[in-house]
């Protein structure tokens, strides 16, 4: 307007977006590396933290790696500001899975963090320790998870429900049970918001597991419409997959209907392919849906399609399941809760839901009540264009198994200006279903418009459809055929500027003028001619090449077109030169046919074309065409030799007939049309993603099996009273822990553990005999160790070696006062608590009757037996490690063993037994090791320390404790020295360097977790004591197998007989791995006794052995409890359990994985 | 579940990218589909749902954005695309509007808001009121804080209660001086005539948009005089099911500020206000185009914004367009829009002139749609009439306002 003030106007824009621009992060963004990021991270201001990390995150979003950064970002990860400890969150799950031994250092963060006060930050902590991904830390997070489970605040629950997954996808086979528990738990919640999230974990991890729905179907129906719109999606089709494998597909159903013509009335059936043609049960419309199609929908969405095709054929089997036991009302209850509850959810606002819902109708709702799913999808094609997308692709196939549904609302499809070619196409299609012969004047006008339609591609595809929409029809067939020749001329006359796009329409007219006549050729003779006579003024290849086809193809079919067909042949000749290549050849195939076939009077003349075509096309410059003209003048040859006999051109034909039979089959017969077959016999469910690419995507899941479900179900309706009773109440204080003593305590075991103990407590009942047996049976049976009676304290004392006491008893009772937890599993059954809870009440009995422990006939009592095991008894054997290889070493060996002993100069230092040899033949001098770090100083290690001040807090910076120089070492001679090691971490290795004669050679010193701790010496009573204040959290098990005492029975050849001996042997053989592995000391072993008069129990079996063992953490003292229990019979692999209870848990952690490689 | 989004420039630049779960996304997924995209002659032309070799992508464009989302496995490729919607109204209504600076800008805030709204994968708060608490919108005052002392958390401290409550959309303890409702029907009206002049298809898509600022915890009932008219209804989550199936009646406790609380469609509608007739005629290379424009029905109140628009043929070469009345632009990408406003009472507007078209062509043989927007203040051409809004659960009687509007939606001529 006023180009004077251009320039300023630009300046003030440009203003004010600098202005806008004020206050925003945009310069991090623009610039995020003009100042370093490192000393910032450092800084002692929160501010200047957020900077820092602000500017990661722009880099992150430009696509750089700054991965590198990562040990200075951890650090941060402590801090009280919301705003630094969600940022480093950003940064660290971005980073987690490269870095995972840094990543390791946050847990303690978020351990403490899940204690807050704060649920979001319990909430960031959860998601956040979830996030990253590692394995060694899954038991904690399970066990996390597993408290925020029971978190009060709703939101922490909903992000536990989401952690799952993450927890999965870890692959831990061990973890699976609890996750599965921990999910039917989640589903149970009270908060919808919970529940949506339980149900997208149910969907990840269990999809199958269709039994834990079947406890709350109800409950989660009527919570259906509460939940929050994602669940509601994820939700609705887990609860159509369950009702379906629960109850099959409803009789009246639309495939149901559809298959009714077996057994009329049947409650319900299951799904069957084998519909025949007449079956038009309830279709009241008046028009007829195909049934077949709906069919082979169905089938395709039940699971195991291929079976159900075979069975198709096979006709009892479709009955076998008409008369399995008919379903009552009352069961059906179920599925019409499912509708009611999800028929309102077509009115909501997310369409995915709104599809979801219409998918549950469309599948198990009664045909009459499906009309009410049209309007809410018909509401969705009024979403976005990306959504419209897909809601047609839905809509098509609905569509094509019930075209009468959607046939009144032809109009909803019309096209707009504003669709995109997709959404045009999509439409077309659907129109072309639903067109009735009362709508299609209405759609044919609306073609009409399309047809001027700027999008030629678009107009190609209306013409295809008018064709299709003409063979549907057929009342409409002539008035189509008019319009599609005037059409043609139209198009063909006009001076065409874009010969691509407008041949496309063209020749899509033709194609669809040739659907129509295919379909009854006498009557559409004209057709024929008139096409002929257009060959004039089309131009477009394709377009002629198909007329001239079907010329040939109809050439019998009139009268009035037989005699013009010479005429036309002599045409095409004439033109033959200057043909396209395609064209070329359709004359060739219809020339020839046309001798072939046809009756005509002047069959002379049409031997004249083809003889002067095939000379034509034997001199073409394609060779394609000339080779056609090859085959089809050897095919004819005696056609055309007939007529050439007496041009004194002989072939030698050897048998005139057969090739007469040969032409006429190949050229002359009419190719049986090809039925009209779906061009994909595979649909998928509606709404899912593999229903849009058309081929099943990862993870899809096809409904289950019908009735499936059924058998399983019957006896867990039973549990499920018990079980809403008992959780009923639960349900309602959320925060509280789910006990089942009554007694509360916010702490819980981990799932796992519950199940051991449960099993713990259930041998009892098994093992049939008592005290006095078992010491008597001990006592003969090992003359080498001595055995008496005695209480808790002796076992220092004396020099016995086995003890024998209840300490099942003691155990169960100490367990009892002090957890209090013993949580219902959900897996547990009324029955088994009942006798559980009688056994316990009976322990209590035993104890007060105390000494003297006289056994009472009858009565079963759980017998185990404490030992002590001398640990010299043990055959301990360090492992040894090389250091330095005498190869690489210039001829000096050395290698490294821990020792247990403990060293005096400072709790963390770690002792070694260092062994040099000199393996060369000239002596060697001034051996001496060297920290490398503390000479290369700096750097690296220095980063290194600093991220290790978390966990562990070095107070010098000195790696190991320097060692006296070795002044010479002479061939073949060896010497060993003690050195003392400061690791930084328990994980990772130092370097270090060992000088030898003037030479420098690297080396690694791997530090070994079972060396960081020294023997604890407690007493059974305080050892289950400190147990038990170390539950849940500070829990972790482990399984693993032990084989080796297998070899040690076998090599020590003992009498059948003695089989607390074995057990023994195991037990033995189990410290002594255990010992030499670790710097950790034997408190107990308790192990079974069983009688050898065994009429009860399998002699050689040794579950219930269990060791324990005590140490504590050397630079911290924290106390570290290792119990290891076998389960199994000693004949073969043993089932070993480790537990470890310590306060330290990553330390312990490691510790565990530590002695469980001792057995992998 | 979806793995991560990558926020999109309209030239193919990654702005932001943001991991949801531990298998990681790789940047190159974005060159992939921008060159299919390219390939395919714009983001228009591609369906929302790929299959790309490596993963399944979900994209929509707002504003020249693309919003690309992409997973690995089997999920409801509708939750994603409404998911990515959601996405895209959340960043608009925090940053005011949708462009590429405004998001580079407040990529922080972007990050964090992306954090919230999807955990693992699933959708984990997508309520916006939940997220104002919890993450707080760019403000005038923040930037000032931050421009000043360089200190301003975006983050609260605490979780928002509402995430707890059974109605998550409302925090239980708003508290306004002035408590107001307004309630506005806002309907779009899409109406299709064929070339011979025909009314086709003429509906109305509405919307009852809540403007609520009540304190406390109100429960509102809201009815229509004649609802036997709507055909379909969606709801806003806080509309109760119950009441609305056996009486019609709208019950529900509100989200504070706006929102869409109900949108319906009213199908079969016999008329339209206005009409537009074009006219053609093409002899030796030019093609005469008149548009008429002028009342049919009046609707009682002034109708506004009255625009005309179409897209040229690409056989058109050159235009020479005149009008009585209005303004008549044509442009760049050859669309000729006539902005005419109202309609003056002495005269119909008109539009003449003349298209030249390309060489070789004798006559025009495709012809173009138009496009009419209009807007009417004050009338739902539905004829939907709200009876009254009920307030229960209030100690104070709040103002209420309502409102109706009526614009053009989906409405084209075909010439």
């Amino acid at each position: 307007m006023f180009p004077q003030f251009g320039p300023t106007a630009a300046s003030i824009t440009k203003a004010s977006t600098m202005v806008f621009r004020i206050g925003t992060d945009a310069h991090l963004y623009d610039d995020p590396e003009d100042v370093s990021i490192g000393p910032l991270l450092d800084s002692k201001f929160d501010s200047e933290k957020v900077d820092a990390l602000k500017r990661l995150l722009a880099l992150i979003a430009q696509g750089c790696d700054v991965v590198n950064f990562f040990p200075q970002v951890v650090k941060n990860v402590a801090s009280q500001s919301l705003e630094v400890k969600k940022l480093v969150y950003l940064y660290l799950l971005h980073y987690a899975e490269k870095r995972p031994n840094e990543a390791l250092l946050s847990i303690n963060c978020y351990q403490k963090d899940l204690a807050d006060l704060n649920p979001l930050v319990r909430a960031w902590a959860l998601r956040a320790m979830a996030g990253i991904r590692l394995h060694v830390v899954a038991p904690l997070v399970l066990a996390a998870v597993g408290k925020c489970a029971r978190d009060p605040s709703a939101y922490v629950r909903k992000c536990a429900a989401n952690a799952l997954p993450k927890l999965y996808d870890l692959r831990q086979e061990q973890t699976y049970g609890s996750i599965e528990e921990l999910i039917g738990i989640l589903l149970n919640d009270n908060s919808p918001g919970v529940v949506g999230a339980a149900a997208a974990a149910f969907n990840y991890i269990c999809p199958t597991n269709l039994v834990l729905i079947g406890r709350g179907f109800r409950r989660l129906c009527e919570i259906l419409p509460d939940v929050d719109e994602w669940g509601q999606i994820i939700l609705i089709g887990i609860l159509l997959r369950y009702a379906v494998a629960r109850y099959g597909l409803p009789s009246r159903s639309s495939v149901g209907v559809s298959s009714e013509n077996r057994s009329s009335f049947s409650k319900t059936i299951s799904v069957n392919v084998d519909a025949l043609p007449e079956n038009r049960f309830g279709m009241t419309e008046g028009q007829v849906d195909d049934s077949n199609f709906i069919s082979l929908l169905f089938s395709s969405y039940v699971e195991g399609q291929d079976e159900f095709l075979l069975r198709s054929n096979c006709t009892t089997k479709s009955s076998d399941f008409l008369e399995s036991p008919g379903l009552s009302c009352g069961e059906n209850h179920d599925v019409k809760i499912l509708l009611q509850c999800t028929s309102p959810l077509l009115w909501s606002q997310n369409s995915a839901v709104v599809l979801a819902a219409a998918g549950v109708h469309w599948i198990v709702a009664p045909r009459e009540d499906i009309k009410r799913i049209i309007n809410p999808i018909l509401f969705l094609l009024r979403s976005a264009n990306s959504s419209l997308y897909v809601v047609l692709c839905n809509l098509l196939v609905f569509a094509k198994a019930m075209p009468s549904l959607f046939a009144p609302y032809f109009k909803n499809f019309f096209v707009h200006s504003s669709d995109s070619y997709h959404i045009r196409a999509m439409k077309l299609e659907i129109l072309s279903i639903i067109a009735t012969d009362s709508s299609i004047p209405l759609i044919f006008q609306e073609f009409q418009d399309y047809l001027k339609d700027p999008d030629r591609r678009f107009v190609a595809d209306t013409v295809h459809v008018i064709g299709e929409c003409a063979q549907r029809l057929p009342k409409v067939s002539a008035t189509c055929l008019e319009g599609l020749l005037n059409l043609i001329r139209q198009e063909s006359s006009e001076n065409i500027m874009n010969m691509e796009e407008e041949g496309a329409v063209l020749s899509q007219a033709v194609v669809a003028l040739k659907t129509i006549v295919k379909d009854s050729p006498a009557k559409h003779e004209k057709v024929i001619i008139r096409l002929a006579r257009c060959l004039d003024i089309i131009k477009v290849p394709a377009a002629r090449a198909l007329i001239v086809w079907m010329i040939g193809e109809y050439c019998t079919v009139g009268r009035d077109f037989l005699q013009t067909i010479p005429v036309i042949l002599q045409y095409l000749a004439q033109h033959f030169s200057s043909e396209n290549m395609e064209t070329k050849q359709q004359i060739l195939n219809t020339t020839a046919k046309v001798v072939v076939c046809s009756q005509t009077e002047d069959m002379h003349t049409c031997i004249k074309v083809l003889i002067y075509v095939l000379e034509l096309a034997r001199c073409d410059l394609n060779y394609d065409v000339r080779d056609r003209a090859r085959i089809v003048s050897k095919l004819l040859a005696c056609h055309v030799n007939s007529q050439n006999a007496e041009g004194g051109r002989t072939h030698p034909v050897l048998n005139p007939s057969l090739h007469y039979e040969l032409a006429e089959s190949m050229l002359g017969r009419k190719v049986k049309p090809i039925s009209h077959v779906p061009a994909c016999s595979r649909f998928y469910l509606p709404g899912s993603l593999s229903h849009i690419v058309l081929h099943p995507a990862p993870g899809y899941e096809s409904l289950p099996k019908p009735c499936s479900l059924a058998n399983v179900d019957l006896h867990c309706s039973l549990e499920d009273l018990h079980e809403e009773k008992v959780t009923g109440d639960k349900c309602n204080s959320p925060g509280s822990s789910y006990t089942e003593n009554g007694s509360s305590d916010s702490d819980s075991l981990s799932g796992s553990s519950e199940k051991e103990r449960s099993d713990y407590d259930s041998q009892g009942p098994d093992s049939n005999e008592n005290e006095g047996a078992a010491s008597v049976d001990g006592g003969r049976g090992n003359g080498t160790s001595r055995l008496l009676l005695a209480d808790v304290e002796d076992m220092q004392t004396s020099g016995a070696l086995i003890h024998f006491s209840d300490v099942d008893a003691e155990y169960n009772e100490l367990n009892q006062a002090a957890d209090g937890n013993g949580s219902s599993s959900s897996h547990l059954n009324v029955s088994e608590l009942l006798s559980k809870e009688k056994l316990e009440s009976w322990l209590g009995q035993q104890q007060s009757m105390s000494e003297p422990r006289c056994p009472a006939e009858g009565i079963s009592l759980p017998s185990t037996a404490r030992i002590t095991i001398r640990e010299t008894d043990l055959t301990i054997k360090p492992k040894v490690h090389k250091l330095l290889d005498p190869t690489s070493g210039n001829g000096l060996g050395v290698e490294y063993s821990f020792s247990s002993e403990v060293s005096g100069i400072s709790p963390e230092l770690v002792c070694l037994e260092i062994y040099f040899e000199n393996h060369s033949t000239e002596p060697l001098t001034k051996i001496s090791v060297m920290d490398e770090g503390s000479s290369k100083s700096q750097d690296s290690v220095a980063q290194k320390l600093e991220i290790a001040e978390i966990s562990v807090t070095p107070t010098q910076m000195q790696g190991i404790v320097p060692m006296e120089e070795i002044p010479c070492l002479h061939p073949g001679e060896g010497i060993k020295r003690f050195l003392h090691v400061r690791f930084h971490h328990h994980l990772l290795p130092i370097k270090i360097s060992i000088c030898c004669s003037g030479k420098k050679y690297p080396a690694k010193l791997r530090p070994d977790v079972g060396y960081f701790i020294k023997p604890l010496f407690l007493d059974l009573k305080t050892f289950v004591d400190k147990e038990s204040q170390l539950p849940g959290m500070f829990e972790y098990t482990r399984r693993c197998t032990f084989t080796a005492h297998i070899g040690d029975l076998h090599s020590e050849r003992f009498d059948g007989s003695a089989s607390s001996d074995k057990v023994l042997v195991v037990a033995q053989r189990l410290a002594s791995e255990i010992l030499s592995n670790a710097n950790i000391s034997l408190v107990a072993v308790t192990i079974p006794v069983s009688v050898t008069d065994a009429h009860v129990k399998d002699v050689d079996d040794v579950s219930g052995l269990c060791l324990r063992f005590g140490c504590e953490i050397s630079s911290s003292s924290i106390p570290c409890l290792l119990t290891v229990t076998a389960e199994g019979r000693y004949s073969g692999p043993l089932t070993v359990v480790l537990r470890i209870n310590c306060e330290e848990s990553i330390f312990g952690l490691n510790l565990l994985n530590r002695i469980g490689a001792v057995f992998a | 579940m979806l793995q991560c989004i990558f926020l999109l420039s309209d030239s193919g630049e990654v702005m932001l990218e943001k991991q949801w779960t531990g298998h990681q996304v790789d940047r190159s997924i974005c060159s992939w589909f921008w060159g299919h995209v390219l390939s395919q002659g714009g983001s228009s032309k591609v369906p929302p749902v790929i299959a790309s070799p490596t993963h399944y992508l979900f994209q929509i464009v707002r504003e020249g954005i693309t919003f690309l989302g992409c997973s690995q496995v089997e999920m409801p490729p509708l939750m994603a695309l409404d998911f990515l919607g959601r996405v895209a109204d959340v960043l608009s209504d925090y940053l005011g509007s949708l462009d590429e600076d405004l998001i580079k800008d407040n990529f922080v805030i972007v990050y964090e808001l992306l954090d919230e709204l999807m955990d693992n994968g699933f959708p984990l708060t997508t309520e916006p009121n939940i997220l104002k608490e919890m993450i707080a919108p760019p403000n005038l005052v923040n930037k000032v804080l931050n421009a000043v002392t360089g200190t301003s958390s975006s983050m609260s401290n605490t979780l928002p209660s509402a995430t707890a409550s059974t109605v998550p959309w409302r925090t239980s303890n708003t508290k306004h001086a002035n408590n107001e409702v307004y309630v506005d029907l806002v309907e779009q009206l899409d109406a299709t005539v064929s070339r011979d002049g025909h009314l086709v298809n003429c509906e109305i898509y509405g919307e009852v948009q809540v403007n609520s600022h009540l304190s406390g915890l109100p429960d509102l009932t809201l009815s229509f005089a004649n609802p036997s008219i709507l055909n379909d209804v969606r709801f806003h989550p806080c509309v109760r099911f119950r009441p609305w199936e056996s009486h019609q009646i709208l019950s529900f406790v509100p989200p504070d500020g706006q929102f869409k609380l109900m949108s319906y469609r009213v199908a079969n509608l016999k008329n339209t206000p206005i009409y537009v007739k074009p006219q053609f005629s093409s002899d030796a290379g030019t093609c005469r185009v008149h548009v008429l424009v002028g009342m049919r029905c009046d609707p009682g109140k002034q109708i506004d914004s009255i625009t005309v628009e179409f897209q040229l043929p690409s056989c058109v070469v050159s235009t020479d367009l005149t009008s009585n009345h209005g303004m008549v632009n044509v442009l760049a990408d050859k669309v000729c829009s006539w902005s005419i406003g109202r309609i003056p009472k002495d005269k119909g507007p008109s539009l003449s002139g003349t298209l030249r078209l390309a060489a070789g062509l004798e006559r025009m043989h495709v012809f173009p749609t138009f496009v009419v927007g209009f807007k009417i203040m004050g009338v739902a051409l539905s004829g939907l009439q709200i009876d009254k809004l009920d307030l229960l659960n209030l100690p104070y009687r709040p103002y209420k306002g309502f409102r109706a509007l009526t614009r053009a939606g989906i409405y084209e001529v075909r010439g």
